[in-house]
């Protein structure tokens, strides 16, 4: 067991960095308070290497895995605490690599390589509004019809709308459809790459729009209506039918970057909250970091903070050898429960941090000032859902370790 | 084209904290590569990117940071990386680091540029690159903001106190490069893992017929910031709104905010 990161992921980790202090912590504010991530940001992302990290060399990619695609994440949060710019980069690594292993080859020449140089969005689209966490009930139905599927339906809380609009190439998504009709069960799901923007071009058949929200402002969360929307079987993912699977395992993907965004944003919280406990001095000069009812709470926290760390890298390790060394030992359900954890894990552990740090700071954490509200407002976001609500990872983790017999999702 | 960039890891002073006495914390300060020679190293970079050329990154010292900082100018796009191995190099003294990196250009030569930072980070001398040109008997630019090479030739804009020099400089030459010259690149995760396999090439001073000497009284004992006791008075409202413009102004000039 080796608890180290490489030389090459330290390297790398300083890198990141290195390009965070020149360009993202400089505007971080500004991106949460304009709601808007600049498209020059987006391009210097990919032009650095920052997309598609586990992506094979041959669809553009970065040729690396996924451990190094957390450590970009994780990194990025840190110097973008309201984590959009994190959120953004986890899309574009998280379902590329989906992409790579479920899609045809037609589309992953197609769409790849522009999602890795910043010229184009990949996300998710799954959840409808009548829910998320029920991916068996959603009501969008794709049929077939020659060589084409034409789909009908709405997706909503969608991430990256806006975006998608406004780069000079477009995007898509890896879309969660029912097989020809809209009846509840997970056997006749089919997944697609939709693309209601391409080379520059928007269809008229997808209607998007932009949600006002409370927080990471800088990326969008939206919905849009698709209406007879035609695509191409060569842009079908994977075998028809078996969709629900697909984007379970692609959920699995993204949840750990999704992790790892709130655990670099809870390190920002608690190093800023370190600074000022040590700084800050009351009752004849002693600083407040001097007192255990601050200094046991930081412990506390320290200790699930690192708790999550761990349970990202060991869930980044297990993606990268189940999906890219492709090692006999590991099957994707075995993913399950270590993704959970860290989903599970990772979002609460950085509210609870951002909770205290900001009673650390008195008054002047709740001053906007302070700016560590937009931290705890863009992390908490992560307690409600994305890639899964913070009750699926606790039924995913129950249902495994207890057993199927006890645990029921209906139950 | 042969291009040289010598380098030196340096404490990064943007990190370095001081006790309650004033003295500086080097333990627990990063080390890292300074601007000025990750400038001088991205000028070397482009040469290679535009003309062609074999860049080899030096550095005088075999600690781990030393180590490091040859492995981090390879990942930036360096061809070959020595370290000049000498036990105890952040004591030795500036003759013999600008020899050993003239002695490794004899030996390892012929070049048509050496390229280094204009100063460390850390201890400010700028004498190396002087120092180097003079034992080569290379042709001098110190301090260039702007470098154009050419086959054979390069133009450089150097600003000094008294204005800006434009010079013209044949090769073979040594160049010292500020830290506003351009903006170093930042190796991506491409050339990170290309350079993996790439090996940090070791030579004894023995190799370079070269003899050490160190410093032996110099020491970093404290450092101090005076305060400035810049009084901004205020007496009713107007003043007050005064002083605030006058505060504002100050701290912009003195690059606080």
């Amino acid at each position: 067991m080796n608890y180290e990161f490489s030389e090459e992921e330290k390297r790398f980790r300083e890198s990141v960095e290195e390009f965070c202090k020149r360009y993202i912590e400089p505007r971080w504010v500004e991106i949460d308070e304009k709601g808007h991530i600049p498209l020059d940001l987006i391009k210097r992302l990919g032009e650095q290497g920052l997309f598609a990290i586990p992506v094979p060399e041959k669809y553009g990619g970065m040729g690396g895995n996924m451990t190094l695609a957390a450590i970009a994440v994780e990194e990025i949060a840190y110097h973008d605490p309201a984590v959009a710019v994190a959120v953004y980069t986890l899309l574009q690594n998280g379902w590329p690599l989906a992409l790579s292993i479920f899609g045809s080859e037609a589309a992953k020449q197609e769409i790849l390589p522009k999602v890795a140089s910043g010229d184009a969005f990949f996300g998710i689209g799954s959840t409808e509004p009548q829910g998320g966490s029920d991916v068996a009930g959603i009501k969008t139905v794709a049929k077939r019809s020659g060589n084409k599927w034409v789909i009908n339906g709405e997706k909503a809380y969608i991430s990256g709308v806006r975006e998608m609009s406004e780069l000079p190439e477009g995007g898509g998504y890896f879309l969660v459809s029912k097989t020809e009709k809209a009846e509840w069960g997970h056997k006749n799901i089919t997944d697609f790459v939709l693309l209601p923007k391409w080379h520059g071009k928007m269809s008229e058949k997808v209607k998007p729009t932009v949600y006002d929200e409370i927080g990471r402002h800088g990326i969008s969360t939206g919905g849009f209506k698709i209406e007879d929307f035609e695509v191409d079987d060569e842009f079908r993912i994977g075998e028809i039918n078996k969709g629900f699977y697909y984007v379970m395992e692609g959920f699995n993907i993204a949840r750990v970057l999704v992790a790892a965004a709130t655990i670099g944003s809870a390190r920002w919280a608690l190093d800023k909250g370190t600074e000022w406990i040590r700084e800050r001095k009351l009752f004849q000069g002693k600083p407040i970091a001097s007192f255990q009812g601050v200094n046991f709470r930081f412990a506390e926290l320290y200790a699930e903070l690192e708790a999550a760390k761990y349970f990202v890298y060991r869930a980044a390790w297990m993606v990268d050898n189940t999906y890219l060394t492709n090692s006999p030992r590991f099957k994707p359900r075995d993913l399950d429960v270590p993704v959970a954890l860290a989903k599970m894990k990772g979002p609460e552990t950085a509210t609870r941090i951002y909770e205290e740090v900001l009673k650390w700071l008195g008054a002047y954490g709740y001053t906007k000032e302070s700016n560590v509200y937009r931290g705890w407002l863009g992390t908490f976001s992560y307690t409600i859902g994305a890639e899964g609500s913070q009750n699926i990872m606790r039924y995913v983790i129950a249902r495994e370790v207890i057993g199927k017999e006890y645990v029921s999702h209906t139950g | 084209m042969r291009i040289i960039v010598a380098l030196k890891p340096t404490y990064d002073v943007s990190q370095l904290k001081f006790d309650s006495e004033g003295v500086p914390l080097l333990d627990t300060c990063p080390v890292t590569l300074g601007e000025a020679d990750k400038c001088a190293l991205e000028e070397a970079l482009k040469v290679k990117e535009s003309l062609g050329a074999t860049v080899v990154a030096v550095t005088v010292g075999q600690s781990e940071a030393h180590i490091k900082g040859i492995k981090d100018a390879l990942a930036m796009g360096a061809d070959e990386g020595y370290i000049i191995k000498i036990k105890n190099a952040w004591n030795i003294s500036s003759i013999t680091v600008a020899n050993a990196i003239a002695r490794f250009a004899v030996v390892t030569g012929p070049y048509d540029i050496v390229f280094t930072g204009s100063g460390a980070g850390d201890t400010h001398s700028s004498i190396i690159g002087p120092m180097v040109s003079a034992l080569l008997g290379y042709r001098l630019v110190a301090n260039a903001d702007k470098v154009e090479v050419k086959e054979q030739k390069a133009k450089a804009k150097c600003t000094m106190e008294d204005g800006t020099y434009n010079y013209e400089v044949q090769f073979p030459a040594v160049i010292t490069v500020t830290s506003e010259a351009n903006e170093p690149r930042i190796p991506t995760l491409k050339a990170i893992l290309r350079s993996k396999n790439m090996q940090v090439k070791e030579i004894g001073p023995e190799q370079l017929d070269l003899s050490v000497e160190e410093y032996k009284d110099i020491k970093v004992i404290k450092h101090m910031v005076e305060r400035k006791r810049v009084i901004m008075e205020a007496s009713d409202q107007k003043s007050a709104e005064e002083s605030v413009i006058k505060l504002l102004t100050f701290l912009k000039d003195e690059g606080v905010i």
